[in-house]
């Protein structure tokens, strides 16, 4: 299953999304777009895309969203929602079924967002902020409500892209942002890609069928139970597969084969090297020694003994929604890389584009590495050189942090061993849960 | 109660040792002997809750002081560690001014080094007798103002008080240099031997019974008044 994995993001990068690759993992290089958007697809993740208009932000989504759900590329399109400030719980959520109203009968017409496991929002942050809370359950737990009715997706994975700030767009909002397992920036791909793109027929797409679009359509549409209309698109999606298999010689996967891919992604184990490395990571980005943790409203003092650590570079702290993320996109990115487990170098991967959007970097900080050569944009250049920054302090402790977690297992077990010490944030924080609770 | 840790459970854990843990835990122990032979004294000292200054009870404690010392192993950080814990009051009871002093001296004798500074500029306490029999080849340096009997019995080496010192300063001193930059109080060099005392400042009385050596102020030779001594 592996290799029709690997096959489908390399006949998406060789035909159609080209793009330069702009990371390596061991000896393999990847573009960071399309290697997210399809890790975002294999474990049911949330991913915002950043980039320049008609970059292929949402094309990148698509594609992947099609090839890996066996969904034709119209019926996509179809169930995007675009953000712009006139948009309506109605037409992203679902709407009554006026027919049925007037019988004096209160049935709810889905949209296609809120009942295909994938979703694409498209421009994001065109959305006012009122209305991006609206779709904040949905996003966070499959869960749509509207009426007095709920659907509950089992499956679903949701892409969303954004342009740069400019006066059209607003801010995301907080609880919002957190969500997002990963950022990425689409990227233009070069002169030379670029021209071969313009090249193409624009209109002519190997992932679009109007018959299979019309066939899914209607089955969206019916009056069923959503549970039923599910299954049937399931067994449309086989057919899709099995004419697409045909054409394009490229098998794609099933439902069940996406859920074997999840539980093999999700039974493999963090060494302890990553595990030690992310603590480090984590109490770096919540650490605060004068006030307990990191709060966006309070602000560390010059002179403190830590800051030469992240905490004292940034405003707010980081969530428990980080480290889940960093484990399930190190463990994907395992599973694709064909390791048995997954090691520091899939967890420093992952890192910056888990941390990008959700760090909120103090201006001074930002000031600073603004004007640095780059070719990131800034929120993950910043995230990169941070990761690299927190990897090279843990190089250099691992054994003695390794140590320290392993004294601390020790000490909460009843065993008489202080905490040791050392210095950075995450002796501290051990040493706290030490003597907290002992 | 969940143990976060769980993941560390069967890493092989040891309590690792940084070259620093082991000087301090090293440098405890010295402290702890040190301060264990004062107690010590103290102790034998001052069985009868008085400490009075007579000279076989200072030879009795010195003596005393001088076989704990030679035992231990220690250098010149030690003895100064150890007038910062006398001035705490916290690693140490109570604190006798004589037999600290004594003992603070016969540490400094028996030092290995032949030139000892003492910053004393900062503690709240003046120590009384030091530089007590201060031998020959040895120079100690005090840094801040000292108590009485500073440089008592000083028996060939070299003596300097940055700063002032109390009453009976090189109070029956045999040999040697006494140099207080300082002012001084009564009863200087009473019972004074040989060797030299030069103070620089005030000085508040001489002694009365003097039997050799001299006293220089400021460079000028006040005792002996003898002109063909001069």
């Amino acid at each position: 299953m592996r290799e029709r994995v690997r096959s489908i993001y390399e006949f998406i990068q060789d035909n159609l999304y080209l793009n330069r690759p702009d990371m390596t993992v061991g000896d393999k290089s990847f573009n960071s777009a399309l290697l997210f958007s399809l890790l975002t697809a294999l474990n049911r993740g949330k991913e915002l895309i950043i980039g320049e208009p008609g970059l292929g932000k949402t094309t990148s989504a698509e594609y992947i969203a099609a090839m890996t759900y066996r969904l034709p590329l119209g019926l996509i399109w179809a169930s995007e929602v675009s953000g712009h400030p006139e948009q309506t719980e109605e037409k992203i959520i679902g709407r009554p079924d006026l027919g049925r109203l007037n019988q004096g009968e209160e049935m709810v017409v889905w949209s296609y967002l809120a009942q295909l496991p994938i979703k694409i929002v498209d421009e994001i942050n065109r959305l006012p902020e009122t209305k991006q809370s609206m779709i904040l359950d949905g996003v966070d737990r499959g869960n749509w409500e509207y009426l007095n009715d709920v659907i509950i997706n089992e499956e679903y994975c949701l892409f969303a892209t954004a342009n740069y700030q400019d006066r059209g767009t607003n801010t995301l909002i907080a609880p919002l942002i957190d969500r997002f397992d990963v950022l990425v920036e689409s990227r233009h791909p070069g002169p030379d890609l670029a021209l071969v793109i313009g090249m193409k027929d624009k209109y002519e797409n190997i992932l679009r069928n109007p018959e299979y679009e019309r066939e899914f359509q209607k089955v969206l549409l019916e009056r069923r139970d959503y549970h039923e209309k599910m299954q049937l698109i399931e067994d449309l999606c086989d057919r899709f597969g099995d004419y697409m298999e045909r054409e394009l010689d490229l098998k794609m996967l099933s439902r069940a084969e996406r859920k074997e891919i999840r539980g093999c992604m999700q039974g493999l184990p963090l060494d302890l090297d990553a595990n030690a490395f992310l603590r480090t990571v984590i109490s770096e980005l919540s650490f605060c020694y004068k006030y307990g943790q990191k709060r966006s409203d309070e602000h560390c003092e010059e002179g403190c003994h830590y800051t030469g650590f992240l905490c004292h570079r940034i405003k707010n702290c980081i969530s428990n929604r980080f480290p889940t993320s960093v484990r399930t996109y190190s463990q994907s990115l395992a599973w694709l890389a064909g390791d048995e487990g997954v090691g520091i170098e899939h967890v420093k991967a992952v890192l910056p584009y888990a941390m990008a959007h959700r760090v909120q970097w103090k201006d001074d900080y930002v000031s600073q590495k603004q004007v640095s050569n780059r070719r990131d944009p800034l929120q993950i250049y910043v995230a990169k050189e941070a990761a690299k920054e927190v990897s090279k302090r843990y190089n250099e402790q691992s054994q003695h942090i390794k140590n320290a977690l392993a004294v601390a297992y020790q000490a909460l077990s009843g065993k008489d061993l202080k905490p040791i010490e050392g210095d950075h944030p995450v002796y501290a924080e051990i040493k706290r849960d030490i003597e907290e609770v002992t | 109660m969940i143990n976060p840790f769980e993941d560390f459970r069967e890493y092989p854990y040891k309590k690792k040792e940084i070259p620093l843990d082991r000087i301090v835990r090293a440098k405890e122990k010295i402290m702890d002997e040190i301060v264990e032979g004062y107690l010590k004294l103290v102790e034998e000292e001052v069985k009868d809750l008085v400490w009075l200054v007579e000279h076989s009870r200072l030879v009795r404690a010195y003596s005393a002081a001088i076989r704990t010392v030679e035992k231990l192993d220690y250098d010149i950080d030690d003895i100064e560690e150890l007038c910062l814990e006398l001035d705490r009051e916290g690693r140490i009871p109570y604190l006798i001014s004589g037999p600290a002093g004594i003992y603070l001296s016969a540490l400094c004798n028996n030092a290995g080094e032949e030139n000892i500074r003492l910053r004393l500029h900062e503690l709240k306490r003046t120590f009384h007798f030091l530089g007590y029999r201060l031998p020959q080849g040895k120079t100690l340096i005090l840094q801040g103002d000292v108590g009485d009997f500073i440089g008592a019995g000083l028996s060939g080496g070299k003596l300097v008080v940055e700063g002032s010192t109390g009453n009976w300063a090189g109070a029956g001193m045999m040999d040697g240099e006494i140099h207080i930059t300082g002012h001084t109080g009564r009863n200087m060099g009473e019972w004074m031997g040989g060797g030299e005392i030069h103070v620089e400042g005030y000085i508040g009385g001489i002694g009365k019974s003097i039997r050799g050596g001299r006293i220089y102020q400021q460079g000028n030779l006040i005792r002996p008044y003898d002109r063909t001594t001069r």
